[in-house]
């Protein structure tokens, strides 16, 4: 019964295509965090630019059991491409069954199945290997510049241990360090502040503590980035001679970069990956042939392209 | 078990069993698990002979590493704020699960009328309300978060006091309200960029500063005032305080009040150290702040314990914590022996108590 219900919906939706505007139904994960807000904006805008694009935004409310009964709204109302940010990664099988024939596209957040994806489906993202690779990559680099290529020390600061993001990131420092151009660099620690602003400071001031030299601090993300500068600062350390990065470019950070204190953090395409996601959704439907992930680059942000992230994120 | 000093509610009055205060005993084992981060200090390979208290590199003019008295004790300050006040609630045999989320709703609240309206010349990217609520005196942000801690409070009390919820219920249901508060108040975004004037207030040390005072003054209030005495009476026995004459519901409404105020202090004083308000910040504050009063001592049945020994449980677990990282100890291995050394001070305490009765 349900087949033949996805069956007729998936006819009704070929018939739909034939129609002269293009129908896309989006099922966000939540419409209250701030990157999702930004990428959601980033497709309704590019839709806007795009002749005959109409988008139906649903939020999923955190909810799967809700995000699954709105791709099968989606699908039997006739839409002809869905786009999902999906709310729980491991549940990429149940929206691609949903999803039937329409062609689906998920956006920002891997599902589990993206491997195995139909070939009416795709993902669309940035690379996670990306980010921590260009924020360790470029504090070695500007170690070498300030001439400490003879040896340079410092300290990693973990997200949440239990959070993918975090151990990947963590996980390309390490290989950037383990490069014969970065093998200068020596941590002398690393631990977790969980994301948070307040646990980096502590942690920060804890390192100072035991009065070791060192030339920078890496964090997974800049809200720990802040932390430790704020700590820095207290402690009267000259925020010339430290280098520190962060990953998300976000406002506050930012606001740190132009204040000279923050030394590198890493954009996320939010708005890139909506108007990706569309883009590619569009393409799934006039048949054309996508890659199975869609990558969106990272973007490096340093004091001297700064400018033009303040109104990004 | 020929002991026959018992008083009312099982406080006993006998002068010879207080002659060794529990707070002696805590006192000792913060100096016995200094002694122990001071030993591995030495003894462990790579820790190059440095040591955790004392200064081993000649950074400072006096014999102690300063930089680390500094961070023990400032790292427990806004928890052990929050301490102060869920101590007296426990002393009235009550529990406060709600302070956590608190912190980050009175944050997330207070900030909003704390932020200034130029960040670097350009407009405030994080600004809430419009110019009107920009670069406030400084008072508006702190009486606008303290109401709402009373406010909450007071909620709290009046179900545990007047509809006879039971206090774990009461304020667990008040932790997801005060949760879904601040992620609601700005939608999960975070508030940033407070005056200067805000930002004094967690500034350096001031948050030590303000704990200790706050923990001077309620030790003092706890033992030489009436409110004090009313608290330990309910705690170690609510019929009888309720037949003296104590109206023990009043009184338990404002002891939920003042524990929460003090929870919703802490929240101001965790934004303005970090100048920054989340939705998700205090993230398990309520179990330390419990945590560094059950370890000070505080029974969780009532009547007994003091603030002098919630200050000293936040020290223990400070000097653990800034230990732990001194040894380079990875943070999973810091939460399974943080929980082994909670669990361990009320065994003990426990132990000492069946053996004083």
């Amino acid at each position: 019964m349900k087949k033949t219900l996805v069956i007729a919906a998936a006819l009704m939706a070929m018939v739909g295509s034939s129609a002269l505007a293009q129908s896309i139904g989006v099922s966000i994960a939540k419409f209250d965090d701030n990157f999702l807000t930004v990428m959601r904006n980033g497709m309704t805008e590019h839709a806007a630019t795009l002749n005959g694009v109409d988008l139906q935004v649903e939020d999923a409310a955190d909810d799967l059991a809700k995000q699954i009964d709105q791709v099968k709204n989606f699908v039997a109302s006739g839409v002809d491409a869905i786009i999902v940010n999906i709310v729980d990664t491991s549940a990429g099988a149940a929206i691609t069954e949903a999803a039937g024939n329409v062609p689906l596209v998920f956006v920002n957040r891997e599902p589990d199945n993206v491997d195995s994806l139909p070939a009416t489906q795709a993902f669309v993202a940035s690379n996670e290997i990306e980010s921590g690779t260009l924020e360790a990559f470029q504090i070695c680099r500007n170690l070498r510049a300030a001439g400490k290529a003879g040896g340079a020390t410092g300290y990693l600061m973990n997200g949440q241990l239990s959070n993918q993001a975090a151990v990947q990131r963590s996980k390309d420092v390490h290989d950037v360090i383990g490069m014969d151009m970065c093998k200068f660099m020596k941590l002398i620690d690393e631990q977790t502040a969980n994301w948070s602003r307040d646990e980096a400071q502590d942690l920060m001031t804890n390192w100072m503590a035991s009065g070791e030299p060192f030339d920078f601090v890496i964090a997974n993300n800049d809200e720990m980035a802040i932390g430790a500068i704020q700590a820095m600062k207290a402690a009267g350390v000259d925020m010339k001679a430290v280098e520190v990065g962060g990953v998300d470019a976000t406002q506050d950070a930012l606001v740190a970069m132009q204040a000279g204190e923050l030394d590198v953090t890493v954009f996320q395409d939010a708005n890139g990956q909506g108007k990706g996601s569309v883009d590619t959704a569009l393409a799934l439907v006039a048949g054309k042939k996508v890659d199975r992930k869609v990558y969106i680059p990272f973007k490096l942000v340093t004091p001297e392209n700064v400018q033009d992230f303040l109104s990004k994120n | 078990m020929a002991d026959t000093s018992h008083g009312t509610g099982g406080l006993t009055f006998d002068k010879s069993k207080r002659s060794w205060p529990n707070e002696l005993n805590i006192l000792l084992a913060l100096i016995i698990i200094v002694a122990i981060f001071e030993i591995l200090g030495q003894v462990l390979p790579y820790m190059r002979g440095q040591s955790f208290l004392f200064d081993s590199a000649g950074r400072f003019d006096s014999i102690f590493n300063e930089a680390r008295l500094q961070i023990i004790i400032l790292q427990v300050a806004i928890i052990g704020i929050i301490a102060l006040g869920v101590t007296q609630v426990i002393i009235t045999a009550g529990i406060d699960l709600s302070s956590g989320p608190l912190v980050a709703a009175t944050a997330m609240i207070a900030m909003s009328f704390a932020q200034t309206e130029l960040v670097n010349g350009n407009p405030n990217p994080k600004a809430i309300f419009g110019l009107w609520a920009m670069d406030l005196p400084v008072i508006v942000p702190i009486i606008v978060g303290l109401s709402f801690g009373a406010f909450i409070g007071a909620i709290n009390g009046t179900f545990v006091a007047f509809f006879r919820i039971p206090p774990f219920i009461a304020t667990l249901g008040m932790f997801l309200i005060c949760r879904g508060i601040a992620l609601w108040w700005s939608q999960g975004r975070p508030i940033s960029f407070p005056t200067e004037s805000y930002k004094f207030i967690g500034s350096g040390m001031m948050p030590v500063v303000w704990f200790l005072s706050l923990a001077v003054l309620f030790q003092l209030i706890l033992k030489y005032t009436v409110y004090g005495k009313h608290t330990y009476a309910i705690g170690s026995n609510e019929e009888a305080a309720r037949m003296s004459g104590i109206n023990v519901k009043r009184h338990k409404v404002l002891v939920y009040m003042i524990a929460s105020t003090l929870a919703a202090f802490a929240g101001i004083v965790l934004s303005a150290k970090g100048a920054t308000a989340q939705a998700g910040m205090g993230e398990f504050y309520e179990l330390f702040a419990i945590a560094m009063a059950v370890i000070g001592g505080i029974s969780l049945t009532g009547g007994r314990g003091s603030v002098i020994g919630t200050v000293l449980g936040a020290m223990v677990i400070g000097v653990i914590r800034s230990g732990f990282t001194y040894i380079k100890l990875d943070g999973s291995y810091q939460l399974m022996a943080m929980g082994g050394i909670i669990i361990a001070a009320v065994v003990l305490d426990q132990y000492r108590q069946r053996n004083r009765a």
